[in-house]
Protein backbone atom coordinates (compact mmCIF):
# COMPACT_ATOMS: atom_id res chain seq x y z
CA UNK A 1 0.00 0.00 0.00
CA UNK A 2 2.75 2.46 1.03
CA UNK A 3 4.92 1.18 -2.10
CA UNK A 4 1.85 2.16 -4.08
CA UNK A 5 1.55 5.18 -2.62
CA UNK A 6 5.33 6.13 -3.16
CA UNK A 7 4.60 5.12 -7.00
CA UNK A 8 2.32 6.92 -7.53
CA UNK A 9 3.94 10.07 -5.83
CA UNK A 10 6.90 9.75 -8.10
CA UNK A 11 4.18 9.77 -10.92
CA UNK A 12 3.26 13.26 -9.64
CA UNK A 13 6.59 14.17 -9.49
CA UNK A 14 7.57 13.41 -12.95
CA UNK A 15 4.15 14.99 -14.08
CA UNK A 16 4.56 18.36 -12.36
CA UNK A 17 8.31 18.30 -13.48
CA UNK A 18 7.43 18.11 -17.13
CA UNK A 19 4.46 20.32 -16.96
CA UNK A 20 6.49 22.52 -16.09
CA UNK A 21 7.40 23.22 -19.38
CA UNK A 22 6.04 22.53 -23.15
CA UNK A 23 7.70 22.95 -26.35
CA UNK A 24 6.21 25.28 -29.05
CA UNK A 25 7.61 25.06 -32.71
CA UNK A 26 8.68 27.91 -34.47
CA UNK A 27 9.41 27.10 -38.11
CA UNK A 28 10.37 28.97 -41.16
CA UNK A 29 9.41 28.33 -44.65
CA UNK A 30 11.39 29.55 -47.53
CA UNK A 31 8.64 29.98 -50.10
CA UNK A 32 8.26 31.39 -54.05
CA UNK A 33 4.89 32.81 -54.28
CA UNK A 34 2.37 29.67 -53.47
CA UNK A 35 5.25 27.11 -53.81
CA UNK A 36 7.90 25.82 -50.97
CA UNK A 37 11.37 27.49 -52.17
CA UNK A 38 14.05 24.74 -53.21
CA UNK A 39 17.69 25.41 -53.94
CA UNK A 40 18.34 25.21 -57.80
CA UNK A 41 14.77 24.93 -58.66
CA UNK A 42 13.39 27.78 -61.29
CA UNK A 43 10.79 29.96 -60.48
CA UNK A 44 8.52 32.43 -63.04
CA UNK A 45 9.80 36.20 -61.75
CA UNK A 46 8.05 39.13 -63.10
CA UNK A 47 7.85 39.49 -66.92
CA UNK A 48 9.27 36.69 -68.69
CA UNK A 49 12.39 36.30 -66.55
CA UNK A 50 13.34 33.48 -64.17
CA UNK A 51 14.85 33.02 -61.21
CA UNK A 52 17.19 30.69 -59.13
CA UNK A 53 17.82 30.52 -55.18
CA UNK A 54 21.38 28.24 -54.49
CA UNK A 55 21.80 29.78 -50.90
CA UNK A 56 19.17 31.69 -48.74
CA UNK A 57 20.41 32.04 -44.35
CA UNK A 58 19.90 34.41 -42.22
CA UNK A 59 20.04 35.34 -38.10
CA UNK A 60 16.83 35.16 -36.15
CA UNK A 61 17.21 36.18 -32.99
CA UNK A 62 16.23 37.90 -29.75
CA UNK A 63 12.55 35.98 -29.60
CA UNK A 64 9.88 37.30 -27.53
CA UNK A 65 6.06 35.59 -26.72
CA UNK A 66 3.83 39.17 -26.14
CA UNK A 67 0.33 39.12 -24.86
CA UNK A 68 -1.44 42.25 -25.82
CA UNK A 69 1.68 43.83 -26.93
CA UNK A 70 3.48 43.04 -23.30
CA UNK A 71 6.57 40.80 -23.47
CA UNK A 72 5.83 37.67 -21.70
CA UNK A 73 8.35 35.51 -22.64
CA UNK A 74 11.87 35.90 -23.85
CA UNK A 75 14.17 33.60 -25.06
CA UNK A 76 17.37 33.22 -23.25
CA UNK A 77 20.66 33.74 -25.32
CA UNK A 78 18.41 33.82 -28.54
CA UNK A 79 20.56 33.69 -31.36
CA UNK A 80 19.86 31.40 -34.80
CA UNK A 81 21.33 31.09 -37.84
CA UNK A 82 18.91 29.64 -40.41
CA UNK A 83 20.12 28.12 -43.90
CA UNK A 84 17.59 26.83 -45.91
CA UNK A 85 20.37 24.14 -46.98
CA UNK A 86 20.05 22.39 -43.65
CA UNK A 87 16.50 22.30 -42.95
CA UNK A 88 16.54 21.32 -39.40
CA UNK A 89 17.57 25.09 -38.72
CA UNK A 90 14.77 26.06 -40.00
CA UNK A 91 13.05 25.05 -37.16
CA UNK A 92 13.47 26.11 -33.83
CA UNK A 93 12.02 24.81 -30.45
CA UNK A 94 10.98 27.26 -27.54
CA UNK A 95 11.12 25.97 -24.30
CA UNK A 96 7.89 28.24 -22.85
CA UNK A 97 6.26 27.61 -19.05
CA UNK A 98 3.10 25.50 -18.89
CA UNK A 99 0.03 27.70 -19.69
CA UNK A 100 1.57 30.47 -20.87
CA UNK A 101 -0.76 32.64 -22.82
CA UNK A 102 0.39 34.92 -25.81
CA UNK A 103 -0.65 36.04 -29.03
CA UNK A 104 2.07 37.29 -30.95
CA UNK A 105 5.89 36.27 -31.27
CA UNK A 106 8.57 39.40 -31.58
CA UNK A 107 11.66 38.50 -33.34
CA UNK A 108 15.06 40.54 -34.70
CA UNK A 109 16.03 39.89 -38.85
CA UNK A 110 19.78 40.19 -37.68
CA UNK A 111 22.34 40.42 -35.04
CA UNK A 112 22.05 44.09 -32.55
CA UNK A 113 25.15 46.03 -32.39
CA UNK A 114 26.23 45.23 -28.98
CA UNK A 115 26.72 41.76 -30.13
CA UNK A 116 28.23 42.96 -33.24
CA UNK A 117 31.06 45.46 -31.74
CA UNK A 118 31.69 42.43 -28.64
CA UNK A 119 34.89 40.42 -30.02
CA UNK A 120 34.58 36.82 -31.25
CA UNK A 121 31.87 34.84 -30.12
CA UNK A 122 30.94 31.11 -30.64
CA UNK A 123 28.60 29.03 -31.43
CA UNK A 124 25.84 30.41 -34.34
CA UNK A 125 27.78 33.26 -33.77
CA UNK A 126 31.16 32.09 -34.72
CA UNK A 127 32.53 34.13 -37.10
CA UNK A 128 33.79 31.47 -38.99
CA UNK A 129 30.63 30.85 -40.28
CA UNK A 130 30.00 32.20 -43.65
CA UNK A 131 27.70 35.12 -42.16
CA UNK A 132 30.60 37.26 -41.04
CA UNK A 133 32.44 40.25 -42.86
CA UNK A 134 35.74 40.20 -43.11
CA UNK A 135 36.56 43.71 -44.48
CA UNK A 136 34.83 45.46 -42.63
CA UNK A 137 34.00 44.08 -38.69
CA UNK A 138 29.98 43.18 -38.88
CA UNK A 139 27.94 40.07 -38.81
CA UNK A 140 25.64 39.56 -42.11
CA UNK A 141 22.11 39.49 -41.11
CA UNK A 142 20.25 38.13 -44.04
CA UNK A 143 22.17 36.26 -47.50
CA UNK A 144 20.28 35.87 -50.60
CA UNK A 145 22.01 34.36 -53.58
CA UNK A 146 21.17 32.97 -57.03
CA UNK A 147 20.94 33.71 -60.43
CA UNK A 148 18.58 35.12 -62.90
CA UNK A 149 18.83 36.04 -66.38
CA UNK A 150 17.49 39.41 -65.68
CA UNK A 151 20.66 40.02 -64.11
CA UNK A 152 23.55 41.71 -66.27
CA UNK A 153 26.06 39.57 -64.04
CA UNK A 154 28.76 37.47 -64.91
CA UNK A 155 26.93 34.09 -64.75
CA UNK A 156 23.53 36.25 -64.11
CA UNK A 157 24.42 36.02 -60.37
CA UNK A 158 22.69 38.20 -57.56
CA UNK A 159 23.86 38.19 -54.22
CA UNK A 160 22.48 40.55 -51.50
CA UNK A 161 24.61 40.19 -48.13
CA UNK A 162 22.68 42.63 -45.86
CA UNK A 163 24.11 43.96 -42.69
CA UNK A 164 25.67 46.86 -40.99
CA UNK A 165 25.17 47.75 -37.27
CA UNK A 166 26.27 51.11 -36.40
CA UNK A 167 24.36 54.12 -36.37
CA UNK A 168 22.19 54.90 -39.65
CA UNK A 169 23.69 51.84 -41.18
CA UNK A 170 21.81 49.86 -38.84
CA UNK A 171 19.87 47.35 -40.78
CA UNK A 172 18.54 44.89 -37.82
CA UNK A 173 15.05 44.43 -38.22
CA UNK A 174 12.18 43.78 -35.18
CA UNK A 175 8.84 42.40 -36.72
CA UNK A 176 6.04 40.76 -34.42
CA UNK A 177 3.44 38.49 -36.12
CA UNK A 178 0.17 37.35 -34.62
CA UNK A 179 0.16 33.65 -33.73
CA UNK A 180 -1.68 31.61 -31.50
CA UNK A 181 -0.17 29.47 -28.22
CA UNK A 182 -1.32 26.23 -29.57
CA UNK A 183 1.46 23.92 -30.35
CA UNK A 184 3.39 26.29 -32.93
CA UNK A 185 3.70 28.31 -35.84
CA UNK A 186 5.02 28.54 -39.35
CA UNK A 187 6.43 31.46 -40.28
CA UNK A 188 7.11 31.93 -44.46
CA UNK A 189 9.13 33.65 -45.91
CA UNK A 190 8.25 34.93 -49.67
CA UNK A 191 11.09 35.53 -51.80
CA UNK A 192 8.93 36.25 -54.79
CA UNK A 193 7.69 39.17 -52.71
CA UNK A 194 10.76 40.41 -51.43
CA UNK A 195 12.29 40.10 -55.27
CA UNK A 196 9.18 42.33 -56.13
CA UNK A 197 10.14 46.23 -57.06
CA UNK A 198 13.61 45.11 -57.41
CA UNK A 199 14.89 45.62 -60.60
CA UNK A 200 17.62 42.63 -60.86
CA UNK A 201 19.17 44.25 -64.27
CA UNK A 202 20.30 47.33 -61.82
CA UNK A 203 20.06 46.00 -58.10
CA UNK A 204 22.07 42.74 -58.16
CA UNK A 205 24.41 43.19 -56.16
CA UNK A 206 24.02 44.84 -52.53
CA UNK A 207 27.32 44.36 -49.83
CA UNK A 208 27.89 46.16 -47.83
CA UNK A 209 26.49 48.26 -45.20
CA UNK A 210 24.01 51.28 -46.01
CA UNK A 211 20.78 52.82 -47.13
CA UNK A 212 20.28 49.83 -49.99
CA UNK A 213 20.94 47.23 -46.88
CA UNK A 214 18.84 49.13 -44.44
CA UNK A 215 16.05 49.08 -47.62
CA UNK A 216 15.93 45.68 -48.49
CA UNK A 217 15.73 44.33 -44.72
CA UNK A 218 12.83 46.51 -44.63
CA UNK A 219 12.03 44.31 -47.37
CA UNK A 220 12.57 40.80 -46.24
CA UNK A 221 10.95 41.48 -42.71
CA UNK A 222 7.93 42.56 -45.19
CA UNK A 223 7.86 39.38 -46.60
CA UNK A 224 7.55 37.06 -43.53
CA UNK A 225 4.01 36.35 -42.95
CA UNK A 226 2.28 33.59 -41.07
CA UNK A 227 1.47 30.94 -43.50
CA UNK A 228 -0.27 28.26 -45.03
CA UNK B 1 73.45 17.05 8.66
CA UNK B 2 69.71 17.46 9.42
CA UNK B 3 70.50 21.15 10.22
CA UNK B 4 71.88 21.58 6.90
CA UNK B 5 68.78 19.86 5.18
CA UNK B 6 66.53 22.31 7.56
CA UNK B 7 68.18 24.99 6.76
CA UNK B 8 67.88 24.21 2.76
CA UNK B 9 64.22 23.28 3.45
CA UNK B 10 63.54 27.06 4.79
CA UNK B 11 65.84 28.65 1.63
CA UNK B 12 63.44 27.07 -0.73
CA UNK B 13 60.52 27.90 0.75
CA UNK B 14 61.76 32.09 1.46
CA UNK B 15 63.18 31.49 -2.43
CA UNK B 16 59.19 29.79 -3.30
CA UNK B 17 57.40 32.62 -1.31
CA UNK B 18 59.42 35.75 -2.33
CA UNK B 19 59.55 34.72 -5.91
CA UNK B 20 57.52 36.15 -8.76
CA UNK B 21 54.54 33.86 -9.44
CA UNK B 22 56.14 33.28 -13.03
CA UNK B 23 56.29 36.66 -15.25
CA UNK B 24 52.50 38.49 -15.33
CA UNK B 25 50.67 37.59 -18.97
CA UNK B 26 49.41 41.16 -19.37
CA UNK B 27 50.47 44.14 -17.05
CA UNK B 28 49.24 47.50 -17.54
CA UNK B 29 52.52 49.85 -17.67
CA UNK B 30 53.07 52.26 -14.48
CA UNK B 31 50.41 55.47 -15.52
CA UNK B 32 48.83 54.24 -18.60
CA UNK B 33 44.96 53.98 -18.84
CA UNK B 34 42.80 51.00 -18.43
CA UNK B 35 42.99 48.88 -21.44
CA UNK B 36 39.96 48.98 -23.89
CA UNK B 37 39.83 45.13 -24.33
CA UNK B 38 38.20 43.26 -21.75
CA UNK B 39 40.23 40.83 -20.85
CA UNK B 40 37.57 38.68 -18.28
CA UNK B 41 36.18 38.77 -22.03
CA UNK B 42 39.10 36.45 -23.41
CA UNK B 43 41.56 35.65 -20.10
CA UNK B 44 44.91 35.48 -20.83
CA UNK B 45 46.56 31.72 -20.58
CA UNK B 46 50.18 30.84 -21.37
CA UNK B 47 49.12 28.10 -23.77
CA UNK B 48 46.45 30.21 -25.70
CA UNK B 49 48.81 33.15 -26.07
CA UNK B 50 51.66 30.82 -27.62
CA UNK B 51 49.12 29.22 -29.78
CA UNK B 52 48.21 32.62 -30.54
CA UNK B 53 51.84 33.46 -31.57
CA UNK B 54 51.75 29.77 -33.26
CA UNK B 55 49.25 31.17 -35.56
CA UNK B 56 50.94 34.75 -35.97
CA UNK B 57 54.22 33.53 -37.43
CA UNK B 58 52.37 30.25 -39.49
CA UNK B 59 51.98 30.99 -43.16
CA UNK B 60 48.86 27.71 -43.11
CA UNK B 61 46.54 31.26 -42.86
CA UNK B 62 47.27 32.14 -46.59
CA UNK B 63 45.64 30.54 -49.24
CA UNK B 64 48.71 28.63 -50.58
CA UNK B 65 50.35 28.47 -47.46
CA UNK B 66 53.07 31.17 -48.05
CA UNK B 67 51.93 34.57 -46.17
CA UNK B 68 51.70 34.59 -42.44
CA UNK B 69 50.80 37.59 -40.16
CA UNK B 70 54.96 38.24 -40.15
CA UNK B 71 55.44 38.49 -43.39
CA UNK B 72 53.96 41.81 -43.57
CA UNK B 73 54.44 42.68 -39.30
CA UNK B 74 58.11 41.97 -38.66
CA UNK B 75 58.61 42.62 -35.22
CA UNK B 76 62.10 43.77 -35.87
CA UNK B 77 60.31 46.97 -37.31
CA UNK B 78 57.13 47.19 -35.05
CA UNK B 79 55.48 44.86 -36.67
CA UNK B 80 55.59 46.55 -39.83
CA UNK B 81 56.10 45.59 -43.31
CA UNK B 82 59.72 47.45 -43.30
CA UNK B 83 61.00 49.19 -46.33
CA UNK B 84 57.58 48.64 -48.33
CA UNK B 85 55.33 51.55 -48.84
CA UNK B 86 52.54 49.35 -50.11
CA UNK B 87 52.47 46.57 -48.53
CA UNK B 88 52.30 43.16 -50.48
CA UNK B 89 50.54 39.61 -50.21
CA UNK B 90 49.94 36.31 -51.73
CA UNK B 91 51.46 35.63 -54.91
CA UNK B 92 53.38 39.21 -55.32
CA UNK B 93 50.13 41.14 -55.16
CA UNK B 94 50.53 44.67 -53.64
CA UNK B 95 48.11 46.26 -51.39
CA UNK B 96 46.37 49.76 -51.12
CA UNK B 97 48.07 50.75 -47.87
CA UNK B 98 51.28 50.53 -45.62
CA UNK B 99 50.66 47.78 -43.03
CA UNK B 100 50.08 49.08 -39.39
CA UNK B 101 52.79 48.55 -36.17
CA UNK B 102 51.57 46.67 -33.80
CA UNK B 103 51.77 47.20 -30.45
CA UNK B 104 49.57 48.33 -27.56
CA UNK B 105 46.84 46.74 -29.17
CA UNK B 106 44.21 46.20 -26.03
CA UNK B 107 44.21 50.28 -25.73
CA UNK B 108 43.42 50.27 -29.47
CA UNK B 109 39.38 51.03 -29.96
CA UNK B 110 39.39 50.10 -33.75
CA UNK B 111 41.71 48.70 -36.27
CA UNK B 112 43.58 49.15 -39.70
CA UNK B 113 44.04 52.88 -41.10
CA UNK B 114 40.20 53.15 -41.69
CA UNK B 115 38.85 51.57 -38.27
CA UNK B 116 36.70 49.09 -40.90
CA UNK B 117 37.93 46.34 -38.00
CA UNK B 118 35.94 46.82 -34.45
CA UNK B 119 37.13 44.18 -32.23
CA UNK B 120 41.23 42.96 -31.65
CA UNK B 121 39.74 39.73 -32.26
CA UNK B 122 38.30 40.53 -35.24
CA UNK B 123 41.06 41.66 -36.89
CA UNK B 124 42.94 38.81 -38.50
CA UNK B 125 39.56 37.72 -40.08
CA UNK B 126 40.20 41.46 -43.02
CA UNK B 127 44.23 40.28 -44.09
CA UNK B 128 43.04 36.41 -44.51
CA UNK B 129 40.46 37.11 -47.01
CA UNK B 130 41.35 39.88 -48.45
CA UNK B 131 42.55 38.72 -51.81
CA UNK B 132 45.66 40.64 -52.21
CA UNK B 133 46.67 39.35 -48.66
CA UNK B 134 46.02 35.72 -47.79
CA UNK B 135 43.30 35.24 -50.18
CA UNK B 136 41.98 32.79 -48.11
CA UNK B 137 38.60 32.02 -45.93
CA UNK B 138 38.32 32.01 -42.42
CA UNK B 139 35.85 29.09 -42.29
CA UNK B 140 38.64 26.61 -44.44
CA UNK B 141 41.58 28.13 -42.13
CA UNK B 142 39.58 26.47 -39.21
CA UNK B 143 39.35 23.41 -41.36
CA UNK B 144 42.93 23.21 -41.84
CA UNK B 145 43.64 23.39 -38.42
CA UNK B 146 41.46 20.39 -37.85
CA UNK B 147 43.40 18.09 -40.23
CA UNK B 148 47.06 19.42 -38.77
CA UNK B 149 48.20 17.59 -35.93
CA UNK B 150 50.28 19.97 -34.14
CA UNK B 151 47.37 22.67 -34.56
CA UNK B 152 45.20 19.60 -32.60
CA UNK B 153 47.81 19.40 -29.88
CA UNK B 154 48.00 23.43 -29.56
CA UNK B 155 44.29 23.60 -29.79
CA UNK B 156 44.05 20.96 -27.48
CA UNK B 157 46.45 22.40 -24.75
CA UNK B 158 45.38 25.96 -24.68
CA UNK B 159 41.30 25.39 -24.54
CA UNK B 160 40.80 21.64 -23.08
CA UNK B 161 39.41 19.79 -25.47
CA UNK B 162 39.29 18.59 -28.76
CA UNK B 163 36.91 21.45 -30.17
CA UNK B 164 38.62 23.82 -33.13
CA UNK B 165 36.28 27.03 -33.54
CA UNK B 166 36.79 30.17 -35.71
CA UNK B 167 35.95 31.56 -31.99
CA UNK B 168 38.78 29.85 -29.83
CA UNK B 169 40.93 30.61 -33.23
CA UNK B 170 40.25 34.15 -33.15
CA UNK B 171 40.67 34.58 -29.57
CA UNK B 172 44.08 32.79 -29.27
CA UNK B 173 45.46 35.13 -32.00
CA UNK B 174 43.90 37.90 -29.83
CA UNK B 175 46.10 36.58 -26.93
CA UNK B 176 49.33 37.05 -28.79
CA UNK B 177 48.53 40.12 -30.07
CA UNK B 178 47.68 41.78 -26.18
CA UNK B 179 50.98 40.52 -25.01
CA UNK B 180 52.65 43.15 -27.46
CA UNK B 181 52.86 45.87 -25.26
CA UNK B 182 55.52 48.83 -25.75
CA UNK B 183 56.84 50.59 -22.62
CA UNK B 184 59.99 51.14 -22.26
CA UNK B 185 61.54 53.27 -24.32
CA UNK B 186 63.90 56.14 -23.16
CA UNK B 187 61.30 57.87 -22.80
CA UNK B 188 59.09 55.71 -20.55
CA UNK B 189 62.37 55.55 -18.59
CA UNK B 190 62.78 59.14 -18.22
CA UNK B 191 58.93 59.84 -17.34
CA UNK B 192 59.53 57.06 -14.42
CA UNK B 193 62.69 58.73 -13.64
CA UNK B 194 64.13 54.66 -13.60
CA UNK B 195 67.64 54.10 -14.29
CA UNK B 196 68.84 57.68 -13.66
CA UNK B 197 67.38 58.36 -17.59
CA UNK B 198 67.26 61.65 -18.99
CA UNK B 199 66.83 63.86 -22.04
CA UNK B 200 69.74 65.40 -23.54
CA UNK B 201 69.09 69.24 -24.17
CA UNK B 202 68.42 68.52 -27.78
CA UNK B 203 65.72 65.80 -27.07
CA UNK B 204 64.40 68.07 -24.03
CA UNK B 205 63.94 70.40 -26.92
CA UNK B 206 62.34 68.27 -29.38
CA UNK B 207 59.40 66.90 -26.46
CA UNK B 208 58.79 70.62 -25.65
CA UNK B 209 58.11 70.69 -28.90
CA UNK B 210 55.93 67.78 -29.35
CA UNK B 211 54.07 68.70 -26.65
CA UNK B 212 53.30 71.99 -28.17
CA UNK B 213 52.11 71.11 -32.01
CA UNK B 214 51.64 67.18 -31.87
CA UNK B 215 49.92 66.35 -28.37
CA UNK B 216 46.63 66.84 -29.69
CA UNK B 217 46.57 63.82 -31.79
CA UNK B 218 49.30 61.58 -30.75
CA UNK B 219 48.59 61.55 -27.17
CA UNK B 220 50.83 60.64 -24.12
CA UNK B 221 51.49 57.87 -23.13
CA UNK B 222 50.35 55.95 -26.18
CA UNK B 223 51.03 58.21 -28.38
CA UNK B 224 47.57 58.49 -30.12
CA UNK B 225 44.18 59.41 -29.24
CA UNK B 226 42.35 56.19 -30.99
CA UNK B 227 40.81 58.84 -33.37
CA UNK B 228 41.11 59.54 -37.27
CA UNK B 229 41.96 62.80 -38.84
CA UNK B 230 42.98 64.34 -41.88
CA UNK B 231 46.16 65.13 -41.41
CA UNK B 232 46.62 67.32 -44.69
CA UNK B 233 48.38 64.68 -47.22
CA UNK B 234 47.58 65.62 -50.60
CA UNK B 235 45.24 62.51 -52.15
CA UNK B 236 47.56 59.71 -54.28
CA UNK B 237 45.34 59.69 -56.98
CA UNK B 238 46.95 56.53 -58.41
CA UNK B 239 44.99 55.03 -54.99
CA UNK B 240 42.04 57.36 -54.40
CA UNK B 241 41.63 55.86 -50.99
CA UNK B 242 39.14 57.83 -49.06
CA UNK B 243 40.08 56.28 -46.02
CA UNK B 244 37.89 56.89 -42.85
CA UNK B 245 34.76 57.33 -45.54
CA UNK B 246 34.99 54.55 -46.92
CA UNK B 247 33.73 52.88 -43.84
CA UNK B 248 31.08 54.94 -42.53
CA UNK B 249 29.71 56.83 -45.96
CA UNK B 250 29.84 59.74 -44.62
CA UNK B 251 31.67 62.76 -46.11
CA UNK B 252 33.05 64.40 -43.14
CA UNK B 253 34.98 61.54 -42.70
CA UNK B 254 36.67 62.13 -46.29
CA UNK B 255 40.21 61.33 -46.33
CA UNK B 256 40.56 60.77 -42.18
CA UNK B 257 42.77 57.98 -41.10
CA UNK B 258 43.57 56.12 -38.03
CA UNK B 259 46.15 58.52 -35.86
CA UNK B 260 49.14 56.10 -35.61
CA UNK B 261 50.79 55.53 -32.53
CA UNK B 262 54.82 56.76 -32.85
CA UNK B 263 56.37 54.69 -30.76
CA UNK B 264 59.33 52.92 -32.17
CA UNK B 265 59.09 55.13 -34.74
CA UNK B 266 62.90 55.11 -36.06
CA UNK B 267 62.11 51.70 -37.39
CA UNK B 268 58.85 51.70 -38.72
CA UNK B 269 59.66 53.23 -41.95
CA UNK B 270 57.94 54.15 -44.72
CA UNK B 271 55.42 56.48 -42.79
CA UNK B 272 51.82 57.39 -43.60
CA UNK B 273 48.83 55.22 -44.57
CA UNK B 274 50.43 54.90 -48.61
CA UNK B 275 54.10 54.65 -46.84
CA UNK B 276 54.97 58.12 -48.62
CA UNK B 277 57.66 59.50 -46.87
CA UNK B 278 60.66 57.15 -45.96
CA UNK B 279 62.65 59.56 -43.36
CA UNK B 280 61.50 60.69 -40.04
CA UNK B 281 62.75 64.28 -41.18
CA UNK B 282 60.40 63.99 -44.87
CA UNK B 283 57.53 63.74 -41.89
CA UNK B 284 58.08 66.62 -39.67
CA UNK B 285 58.97 68.53 -43.05
CA UNK B 286 55.05 67.86 -43.94
CA UNK B 287 53.80 68.81 -41.05
CA UNK B 288 55.92 72.35 -41.10
CA UNK B 289 55.19 72.61 -44.80
CA UNK B 290 53.26 70.41 -46.82
CA UNK B 291 49.36 70.43 -45.45
CA UNK B 292 46.96 70.67 -48.00
CA UNK B 293 43.89 72.40 -46.61
CA UNK B 294 40.87 71.04 -47.71
CA UNK B 295 37.46 70.64 -46.06
CA UNK B 296 38.25 67.92 -43.45
CA UNK B 297 41.96 68.95 -42.84
CA UNK B 298 41.96 68.58 -38.77
CA UNK B 299 41.58 71.44 -36.98
CA UNK B 300 45.24 71.28 -35.11
CA UNK B 301 46.35 71.46 -38.89
CA UNK B 302 44.88 74.71 -39.69
CA UNK B 303 46.81 76.62 -38.04
CA UNK B 304 50.52 76.25 -39.73
CA UNK B 305 53.48 74.63 -37.58
CA UNK B 306 56.60 77.07 -37.44
CA UNK B 307 59.63 75.00 -36.82
CA UNK B 308 63.38 76.51 -37.59
CA UNK B 309 65.86 74.02 -39.07
CA UNK B 310 67.24 73.29 -36.02
CA UNK B 311 63.86 72.75 -34.08
CA UNK B 312 62.95 69.98 -36.87
CA UNK B 313 66.20 68.10 -35.91
CA UNK B 314 65.22 68.54 -32.05
CA UNK B 315 61.66 67.21 -32.61
CA UNK B 316 63.24 64.31 -34.71
CA UNK B 317 65.48 63.31 -32.11
CA UNK B 318 62.80 63.02 -29.03
CA UNK B 319 61.15 60.82 -31.42
CA UNK B 320 64.02 58.44 -31.42
CA UNK B 321 63.51 58.36 -27.83
CA UNK B 322 60.75 56.38 -28.32
CA UNK B 323 62.25 53.62 -29.45
CA UNK B 324 62.38 50.29 -27.27
CA UNK B 325 64.43 48.10 -28.09
CA UNK B 326 63.41 45.31 -25.45
CA UNK B 327 60.38 45.06 -27.13
CA UNK B 328 61.78 45.02 -30.82
CA UNK B 329 64.06 42.24 -30.09
CA UNK B 330 62.06 40.46 -26.98
CA UNK B 331 62.23 36.53 -28.18
CA UNK B 332 58.44 35.89 -26.22
CA UNK B 333 57.50 37.34 -29.69
CA UNK B 334 59.65 35.82 -32.11
CA UNK B 335 58.97 32.43 -34.27
CA UNK B 336 58.56 29.92 -32.35
CA UNK B 337 60.63 26.65 -32.92
CA UNK B 338 59.23 25.01 -30.38
CA UNK B 339 55.84 24.37 -31.79
CA UNK B 340 56.39 25.05 -35.08
CA UNK B 341 59.95 23.01 -35.89
CA UNK B 342 61.25 23.62 -38.80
Amino acid sequence: MVRALYILLCFLMVGTVSAQTRQYAVSFVPCYGDNILTAGDTYAAAGIDTVQVTTLRFYISGIELMRQETSVWKEANSYHLLDMEEPSSMHLALNIPNGLAFDAIKLRLGIDSITNVSGAMGGELDPTKGMYWSWQSGYINFKLEGTSPACATRKHEFQFHLGGYAGAQNSMQTVVLKVNDKDGVAISLDIKKFLSGIDLHTTNSIMIPGPNAVALSRKVVGSFSIGP
Amino acid sequence: MRRTVLCICVLWAVAVAFAPAGKALFKVPKGWPRPVYDLSHNPLSEKKILLGRALFHDPILSADSTISCVSCHLQYSAFTHVDHKLSHGIAGHIGRRNSPTLMNMAWGTQFMWDGAVNHLDMQPLAPIAHPDEMAFAADSVVLRFRRSDVYKRLFYEAWGDSDITGERFLKSMAQFMLTLVSSNSKYDKVMRHEDNAAFTPQEANGYRLFRANCEACHKEPLFTTNGFANNGLPIDTGLNDMGRMGVTGRPADSLLFKIPTLRNIEFSYPYMHDGRFSKLRDVVEHYATGIEYGPTLSPELRKPIMLSPNEKVDLVAFLLTLTDRGFLFDTAFSFPVDVLGR
